[in-house]
This record gives C-alpha cells, sequence and structure tokens, in this order.
C-alpha cells in the first residue's frame, strides 16, 4: 500500500464507488436470504401447485353471487351411499349471503371512517408538539415524536390482536387498532403540513396591525385546511383497505366473512368477497384522489 | 390623525443594529417630519433594508431609541404593535401574500384591524359588501379587475406586487415603508405601481427603497443615501445629481469602516433569526429586477 501513490478521487468517482458498495451490500443481503431458506427447504411450492392453481381457478371463475339468479333451486347433498343427506336453495342461501356481505362492508366501512377520524383528533395535538418550526419545549416535542413513531412501527393487526382481548370481539377494537395505528401516519403529515407554512405570508398579515385570531384565520387557516384535509382522505382511504383485512382477528367487517369462507374452502364466496373488497377499495380511492386533486 | 406634538413621524437616536457581531446600520440620528417622501438608495448591503426592517418592528436594534408616528418601539406592548403596525403600511420584499387567498381576499387582510369592522366577520373573512367595493376598487385602478378572483398562487410576479399594493391602499396607513416597491415589474407597471403607491401614501409619510434613479423624481422629495451602514448624503431631490449617485454606489471598492468588515458584502442584511425566510426571495428579486 505504502508503495502506491494515493490517487485522489473526484467526487463523482467517489459518488459512483458508494453506489457500487451499496448494490454490493444489498445483492449480497438477497442473496443470503434465497440461500438460507433453500438451505431450510422452506422455498418449495408444495406437491402439486399447477393442479391446485387450476382448481382454485375454477372455483374462483364462478363467483358465488351469480347462485342468486342462476344457482339450482333445489340442491341435493347425498352420502356416498346415495342417501339424501340435504336440499337447499342456492339461491336463497347465497341471497341471504348477500346481505350479509352487505352488512359486513358497512361495518367495513364504519371501522376506517370512525378509526380514521379518531386518529387524526389524537394526532393533532401531538403533530403541534413534533411540528419543527413551532418551537414546543424539547421535551415534550421528543416525546410526541416518540410516541408517533411508535404508533406508526407497529401494524394494525398487532394492535388489533391486542385490543380484542382487551375490549372483546367486534369493531369497536376494530377502531380502536385503526387510530392507534394511524395516529402515528397523521401525526407526520399533519406535523409536514404545519412546517411547510409559508411564514414570510403570515408576517405579512400580522404586519397589517391583525390579532392573533385574524392572523389564524386569514392566513394559517387557509393554507393549512385543504392540507389537513388531503391528508384526512389520504389515511381514511389507506384505512378502508386495512380495515377489510382486520375481521380475520375478530374486530368485525369483511375480514370475518373472508376468514370463514378460506377455512371452509368457499372459493367461489372468496371470489364474490374479493370483486366488493376491490370494488370499494378502487371506488374509494378514486373519489379520495378526486378530492385530493380539486383542494390543490 | 395625531402625530407626535413636533410633527416628526420617525426619529432615531444613536440607532445600532447588529448581526453576527456585524455592524448593519449605524444612525446617530435621522428624524423624517409628517407628509415627507424620503428615499433611501444605496448598493447591496448597505442597510436600506436594514432600516425599514427595524421600523416596521421585524428588527430589534442592539442599542438606541427608535419612535415611530410618536411611539417608543422599545416600550410598546403587543396591543401597542398592532396598532403601530395598522398605522404603518409596510411592503417589504419576502412580506408574502397569503397563496391560497384570492387576489380580493388577500386585498381585503390590509382592513383587518380597521376598527369597527367586527371580529367574526375577520375570522370568517364575510366583510361588508362595502369594503369587498372597496378592495375591487384598489384592483381595478392597478388593472387587476379580471384578477380578483384567482388565487395569489396563481398570479405572476408583478401581479403580487400589485395586490400587495392594493392591500396597502385599504390599510390607509399613515406611515408607508416601501422596499424596491417595483422590482419584479416592466417599464409600465413600475410606472402604475408608483402611482398606486403615491395614491396609497396620499396623506401619509411614504418612506422608500429605490433602485432606479429614474424613480427618485416620482417617489420622493428627500434623498437618503447610505454606504455600509451610515448616512452618506441626506438632501432634498434637487440636490441629487448622477455624480452623487456614482459615487454611492462605486464605494464598495471603498475599504470598509472599523467594525464593518466585510459588510460591504453583505448581499442583503440578515434579520433578527426569529423572522426567517425572506431573503432567498430578497436575491431572487433582485435578479429579477436586474
Amino acid at each position: 500500500m505504502q508503495a502506491t501513490a494515493a490517487v485522489p478521487l473526484s467526487p463523482s468517482a467517489r459518488g459512483r464507488l458508494n453506489f457500487l458498495a451499496l448494490a454490493g451490500v444489498y445483492g449480497a443481503l438477497v442473496l443470503a436470504c434465497v440461500v438460507t431458506l433453500a438451505a431450510a427447504g422452506d422455498l418449495s411450492l408444495g406437491r402439486n401447485p399447477w393442479d391446485n392453481l387450476l382448481k382454485s381457478l375454477a372455483d374462483f371463475s364462478r363467483p358465488s353471487f351469480l347462485d342468486v339468479w342462476f344457482g339450482p333451486t333445489r340442491l341435493e347433498y347425498r352420502g356416498d351411499d346415495g342417501v339424501l343427506l340435504r336440499v337447499e336453495n342456492r339461491r336463497e342461501v347465497e341471497a341471504t349471503f348477500l346481505w350479509a356481505l352487505v352488512r359486513a362492508t358497512w361495518t367495513t366501512f364504519q371501522i376506517a371512517t370512525l378509526g380514521s377520524l379518531l386518529a387524526a383528533v389524537l394526532a393533532l395535538p401531538l403533530a403541534l408538539l413534533s411540528a419543527r418550526n413551532l418551537h414546543a419545549p424539547r421535551v415534550l416535542a421528543g416525546a410526541a415524536r416518540g410516541v408517533l413513531d411508535v404508533a406508526r412501527a407497529v401494524h394494525t393487526l398487532v394492535f388489533g390482536l391486542v385490543l380484542v382481548g382487551i375490549v372483546g370481539l367486534g369493531p369497536t377494537a376494530g377502531i380502536l387498532a385503526i387510530a392507534l395505528h394511524s395516529m402515528g401516519s397523521y401525526g407526520k403529515l399533519f406535523a409536514e403540513s404545519i412546517e411547510s407554512l409559508d411564514r414570510a405570508a403570515i408576517d405579512a398579515v400580522r404586519a397589517t396591525g391583525a390579532s392573533p385570531p385574524q392572523v389564524f384565520f386569514n392566513a394559517v387557516w387557509p393554507s393549512v385546511l385543504p392540507q389537513f384535509v388531503g391528508n384526512h382522505l389520504y389515511v381514511w382511504e389507506y384505512n378502508i383497505r386495512d380495515s377489510t383485512i382486520l375481521g380475520l382477528i375478530g374486530a368485525g367487517g369483511l375480514g370475518l366473512l373472508v376468514s370463514e369462507a378460506v377455512s371452509l374452502f368457499q372459493w367461489s364466496r372468496l371470489a364474490t368477497l374479493l370483486l366488493v373488497i376491490v370494488a370499494l377499495v378502487m371506488g374509494f380511492d378514486a373519489l379520495s384522489r378526486r378530492i385530493r386533486e380539486a383542494l390543490r | 390623525m395625531s402625530i407626535a406634538s413636533d410633527g416628526l413621524v420617525v426619529r432615531i437616536n444613536d440607532l445600532a443594529v447588529e448581526a453576527d457581531g456585524r455592524v448593519l446600520l449605524q444612525l446617530p440620528r435621522l428624524q423624517i417630519a409628517a407628509g415627507e417622501r424620503v428615499a433611501i438608495v444605496g448598493a447591496n448591503g448597505a442597510g436600506k433594508s436594514t432600516l425599514l426592517r427595524v421600523l416596521g418592528g421585524f428588527v430589534r436594534p442592539a442599542r438606541g431609541e427608535v419612535e415611530v408616528l410618536g411611539r417608543r418601539l422599545d416600550t410598546l406592548d403587543r396591543a401597542g404593535w398592532r396598532r403601530l403596525r395598522f398605522e404603518t403600511g409596510q411592503l417589504l420584499q419576502g412580506l408574502h401574500l397569503v397563496p391560497r387567498l384570492t387576489a380580493r381576499e388577500n386585498v381585503l387582510i390590509g382592513a383587518l384591524a380597521r376598527p369597527g369592522l367586527p371580529a367574526w366577520r375577520s375570522w370568517a373573512r364575510c366583510f361588508p359588501p362595502a369594503l369587498v367595493a372597496e378592495a375591487d376598487a384598489a384592483l381595478d385602478t392597478l388593472g387587476l379587475a379580471a384578477m380578483r378572483h384567482l388565487r395569489a398562487d396563481r398570479l405572476s410576479g408583478g401581479e403580487r406586487q400589485k395586490v400587495g399594493l392594493a392591500r396597502l391602499q385599504l390599510q390607509r396607513p399613515r406611515l408607508v415603508l416601501a422596499d424596491e416597491p417595483t422590482a419584479a415589474l416592466d417599464p409600465a407597471a413600475t410606472a402604475q405601481a408608483c402611482a398606486a403607491l403615491c395614491l396609497a401614501a396620499a396623506e401619509a409619510t411614504l418612506l422608500t427603497v429605490v433602485h432606479q434613479p429614474s424613480l427618485l423624481p416620482l417617489l420622493a422629495d428627500r434623498v437618503i443615501g447610505l454606504d455600509a451602514g451610515r448616512i452618506v448624503f441626506d438632501c432634498p431631490l434637487a440636490a441629487v445629481d448622477a455624480a452623487l449617485l456614482d459615487a454611492l454606489y462605486a464605494a464598495p471598492a471603498r475599504p470598509a469602516p472599523p467594525g464593518t468588515q466585510g459588510a460591504a458584502e453583505v448581499r442583503e442584511a440578515p434579520d433578527d433569526g426569529g423572522h426567517d425566510g425572506g431573503n432567498s426571495e430578497l436575491a431572487a428579486a433582485r435578479l429579477a429586477a436586474g
């Protein structure tokens, strides 16, 4: 080393070397994941994935809701020896399921809506404390930031599992779980909106001799409100997606029906459920995106 | 219209403004009488904007006595500051419009502190029709009649400057502090803006930072030359000639006086730190002005 003269690297060359090093680390991580999985024998697709896939697809291709109109009115279940076990009117059964589905969709919507609102209410004071340009006392600001970070780090499902144990099964646990996790996202978004305030515009209003409430309503409020509404729609939209899964842990809503359909291998019902979930999420996404664009 | 008994609108004694140990402004004595129209000229970093910011209350001096409209600035409480700010119309660089309000709403901000305006109206931004008509008239005189419902962030730099002028008209100040009010304007708009400024300040005292010598006759009858924070000359407009101005703007070649190391290189006066933002806009506006 001492023999070779140190060649000074240009900044761009050093930047490229750093990037290469970063890419190398990433590649090594990916390789480590694959190798350890393969070594443990966990990298398999099961015994006959192809047949299973075709079977599932066949079931999926006939969503259960079609039975309401096209299903047999008299479906006979027989045992292996040909004895009639049960007779079912498919149309009636699926119509009942469809009603349950509508109610579950509404529950999911309730959980997302009330959870988001509660999250916003909880997050606002924490955002005010953690916004850097408001210069809250450092201890309080640090504490608020810590609470928000923890809330963001713990997944809604984890909050849900804990809360189901505390407040029992049902939508209340879902609402609280959504609220606690989203509080973290909200706090961050709110704080960013507050930090992006145009100080100079506020000073300009103050320079006309306006009183503090006048400054707030004429400079702060009009700047911050559209951003808050946009943030709220964004988190609400996200929570509608999140709350469709909360039923899996007993917090009510569509997830409950999903878990039921999966455990009973009712793939056609799962297909109906997925259609509803996709329609709900995409519909709300489109609506919220349009409102947020109009607010810009 | 109770001006101090001696008719002075601005009275400065032994003023010094410092930032980071540098002296930005050092004025042993400056007095401006009611109704005077004063222009401040000088190179970048001479302390012109700092002087206006001291008078507007955005920069606190290190020492000295400043009296504006008969009030000692260091004795004012919050309510006193609000009354003084209402009577002092400020058109400073980096004091922006509220981006999400319309041009008309921005103009109406000038009337927020008018006595007699009910508080709920000023909070709900639901102003009496007479006031709205006044705002529209102010916009019309500046050729912005078509823009009154446009949001401020959709306006061009020149249009924003004019909206600021219209806001000033509604404030009906007794003292106007204007920092390069024509910085972002083309020649036609410059004339229009000068006329509007004189209209808004018709009954007031006008203190303007001017960069284009051609504007001096429009805006001033007294000219103060600043260099490195000190007054170089203070004379009636008639006594100002090209040679005097050339000497002033050539000043950065001259060594800085003791205690002001590098002050001439400061692009623009920094402020007290409590008021951030603005300096980058200052630089941008200056570039736009050429």
